[in-house]
């Protein structure tokens, strides 16, 4: 029923190849974030990482949007040597990362200033964006008005608004309680088809894992690597319901099996 | 840590009182700490003006408590004859004139040393010592390099004012969210737009408050120059004034100097609060 | 920041900030003195560090030293102790009684605003350049940092805590000493800290004006008969103990209130 293991895709889009990355830290001992690590990612495609604490996850991301340089390894986007950030890419932060001094409206017009488009311009795509994330009537709010599923829906369309082909969430809604983590999925993958972007999504729950994506890597722990690649069969649109169903349960037990091992308590 | 004063808990709101559960209140409720403040202040004031009736004073004590009522008369008297301006005039071009030099020099080395490490490891023990020391200790230094006048007043006050300054720049520069900074550079920000878009309007709210602060320095820096270094100037006039006994003088000079450090403290508040308006709390600063 | 974080080892990384701290200091004085190999050094202007230091060690060793910090030391401290005992009731008066707090709050912001030193003259006049007007002065100048620091001591009293100790039969007596003191003493010692500054001042300003002993004093003496070298060694003596006694209070504040956040 699952398509298991590491698949080599003909038609990769990303591609990583035995990335590794060692951190430094002064007055403390190196620590080895990831170790030959590699992922090939289609286009269009929803994938998930998964991993326990401290696996190397979320640097892997950072890797790609092009903040951290790794020390050794290949990475490409659609063919492309990834080295510094790019428009091609945009994160969706965790803590949400909205400046503080910038209402809605500005926040999420950042990226498109940084690439010099005309103000008034400017407030049109923005104006699209948040429509699309609901924050109508939200315009000139500033983030600490706003709770925090709305803060991350600022930051989905500041992430969106300058139209890169490649959406890189790091844990996007794990700051957010868990009625509200629901309904942003069900948000996101509303966007998801309307956009049709290719999502890397790292979080810590299966659920969110499974119900999202189209394939869910397993990493293991640090040094990361890449453990296991679960296909998930589910059809598309999905609904909530499909969470109850034995076939999501069955393949949650799996990856909990393949996370398990990896987890030190 | 920012450089604060006390100033900031007395500015500080009202305890915070939760406005949604607050049951509406009645137009007393609304007006009393208004009545209760002007009430004290009119009070202390009366209490002064009536106490040679309760109380028989010597001929020193009585000098020393002029009633309100003739410092008043004093002060617009000083207005009405224009005999102020001159020495206020002097005293407001030290005042300018220091508190420009300490902006230019405190503003870019405060962003200098907040974004260099070694730079900042270098002038460190020279900014502690500056600051934790009186900077009056220099004054008659002062005086014997620049000799009475304006530069003697204008190093004094530039050299009591910049070190607010300084330090709540740096620290407004520092205390920048690296979060921040690695979102605009995942948006591909250049170190120039880094700068502009998240450490300066960061550091902007501490700038304000290292104002206000040097504001307070600079105007203690006006008086005490002109205390013991000069011969024009509102200070002098005081000083002057104290020993002829004119004491009625010497408390008018001294509200004008509070009329004037108050205005420019509210305005600089006002302008610290509309900076405020996208931050939920205010700087934690003590 | 903006530095390159090469990797460096442990020790030589965090010893690095004290190790260029001390390297510009010593840089600043070996400077200092070195200038005056090529420059004629004008002593009615300037000193040198080796004077400076010469007659920092005669007047340590005369104790004249001793004598004048005693002369300053005695009003410091008389000053800041008038500003405690008044301060701090006054304080934690207005944080209890909401109305007197009202009443009392504008006039003092006003009055904590305004340059009191604009004062001085006034009281050298009515209590001399003795002790008593000096440590006038001091309190005129320290005393509002520690109405407005206990006041806001008392405003942040969490209410929750009182009630706890209310809930269990605690008397008014109880919440003062349980909860009320305990939770304004950092405030209270964070005026302290600002106020030691303010009390320098004061008694800096007291002993400028017409003394005839004192730390300030003799500053002024040894600059109207140009021993620059003199009063070149008292500056520094009045830098060191500024930065003994700001340093010592955020020391005491750290080692007294282990469980304050650190702002």
């Amino acid at each position: 029923m699952f398509a298991q293991g590491v698949v080599g895709l003909m038609s990769a889009y990303i591609r990583g190849r035995n990335v590794n990355l060692t951190f430094r830290p002064p007055n403390r001992a190196p620590v080895r974030a990831l170790h030959d690590f590699d992922v090939e990612v289609k286009e269009g495609e929803f994938l998930s990482i998964v991993g326990p604490s401290g696996c190397g996850k979320s640097t892997f991301l950072s890797i790609l949007l092009g903040l951290i340089k790794p020390d050794s390894g290949e990475l490409d986007l659609h063919g492309r040597r990834i080295d510094g950030p790019g428009t091609d890419r945009a994160m969706v932060f965790q803590e949400f990362g909205l400046l503080p001094w910038r209402t809605v409206q500005h926040n999420v017009e950042l990226g498109l200033q940084l690439k010099g488009m005309p103000a008034a311009q400017r407030r049109n795509v923005a104006q699209h964006f948040i429509r699309m994330v609901g924050l109508v009537g939200f315009e000139s709010h500033y983030p600490h008005e706003l709770s925090g599923g709305m803060k991350q829906r600022v930051g989905i369309a500041r992430a969106l608004a300058t139209d890169p082909e490649v959406l890189l969430m790091d844990e996007p809604f794990a700051a957010l309680d868990a009625q509200t983590r629901d309904l942003m999925q069900v948000e996101l993958l509303r966007i998801w088809h309307d956009t049709r972007k290719t999502v890397l999504f790292v979080t810590h729950q299966i659920d969110e894992a499974i119900y999202l994506s189209d394939r869910v890597l397993v990493m293991t722990k640090r040094p990361g690597r890449a453990k296991r690649i679960f296909a998930v069969d589910l059809p598309r649109p999905r609904d909530y319901e499909m969470r109850v169903t034995p076939q999501f349960n069955e393949l949650k037990l799996e990856i909990w099996r393949a996370l398990e091992d990896e987890i030190a308590v | 840590m920012a450089e604060s004063d006390g100033l900031d808990m007395a500015l500080a709101p009202a305890p915070a009182v939760d406005q949604d559960q607050a049951p509406p209140q009645s137009l007393w409720q609304r007006i009393e700490p208004t009545v209760l403040g002007i009430s004290g202040i009119l009070g202390v004031l009366l209490l002064w003006q009536a106490l040679p009736a309760f109380v028989t004073l010597n001929a020193g004590t009585k000098l020393f408590f002029t009633p309100p009522s003739q410092v008043a008369a004093t002060l617009w008297e000083l207005f009405a004859s224009g005999t102020i301006w001159a020495p206020l005039g002097v005293s407001a071009a030290g005042f300018a004139v220091g508190l420009g030099i300490a902006i230019a020099i405190g503003l870019p080395l405060g962003i200098l040393i907040g974004r260099s490490e070694t730079l900042n490891a270098l002038c460190d023990p020279f900014i502690t010592a500056f600051n934790a020391t009186p900077r009056l200790v220099f004054l008659p230094l002062v005086l014997l390099w620049f000799g009475l006048g304006l530069w003697s007043k204008v190093v004094i006050v530039a050299f009591g004012a910049v070190f607010p300054l300084l330090i709540n720049t740096h620290e407004g520069i520092r205390s920048a969210d690296k979060l921040l900074i690695n979102v605009v550079r995942s948006f591909g920000a250049k170190e120039w737009d880094v700068v502009r878009l998240v450490v300066v309007p960061n550091a902007l709210p501490y700038i304000i408050t290292g104002l206000r602060l040097a504001i307070g320095r600079a105007v203690l820096g006006v008086v005490v120059s002109e205390f013991f270094g000069s011969d024009q100037g509102l200070g002098v006039m005081m000083v002057q004034a104290a020993s002829q006994y004119k004491v009625n003088i010497v408390f008018a000079g001294m509200l004008v100097f509070m009329a004037l450090s108050l205005t420019m403290t509210s305005l600089i508040k006002a302008l610290e609060n509309h900076l405020d308006r996208w931050r939920p709390q205010r700087l934690a600063s003590e | 920041m903006a530095d390159a974080a090469a990797p460096r080892t442990g020790l030589l990384r965090s010893n690095r900030r004290i190790l260029l701290g001390s390297l510009s200091v010593l840089a600043f004085f070996v400077a200092w003195q070195a200038v005056f190999l090529f420059v004629p050094l004008n002593s009615l202007f300037l000193t040198k560090p080796s004077l400076m230091f010469a007659a920092l060690v005669r007047l340590t060793m005369s104790g004249q030293v001793f004598f004048d910090l005693g002369a300053s030391a005695a009003p410091f401290a008389y000053g800041l102790a008038a500003s405690v005992l008044i301060g701090v009731p006054t304080g934690i008066l207005m944080g209890r009684r909401v109305r007197v707090g009202l009443a009392l709050d504008p006039l003092f912001t006003v009055l904590y605003a305004s340059p009191l030193v604009a004062l001085a003259p006034l009281v050298v006049i009515f209590l001399g350049v003795g002790v008593t007007g000096k440590t006038f002065i001091v309190f005129l100048l320290t005393v509002f940092d520690f109405v407005f620091n206990a006041y806001a001591g008392v405003r942040a009293v969490d209410p929750l805590l009182l009630n706890v100790v209310r809930s269990f039969g605690g008397a008014e007596k109880d919440l003062y000493l349980k909860v009320i003191f305990p939770s304004v003493m950092p405030y209270i010692v964070a005026g302290a800290r600002i106020g030691v500054g303010r009390a320098l001042i004061g008694i800096l300003i007291g002993e400028f004006f017409a003394a005839s002993e004192g730390v300030g004093y003799e500053i002024v003496r040894f600059g109207n008969f140009f021993a620059l070298d003199s009063m070149f060694a008292y500056i520094l003596v009045v830098t060191l103990i500024a930065i003994v006694l700001t340093q010592g209070v955020r020391w005491a504040e750290r080692a007294a209130f282990p469980w304050r956040v650190e702002s």
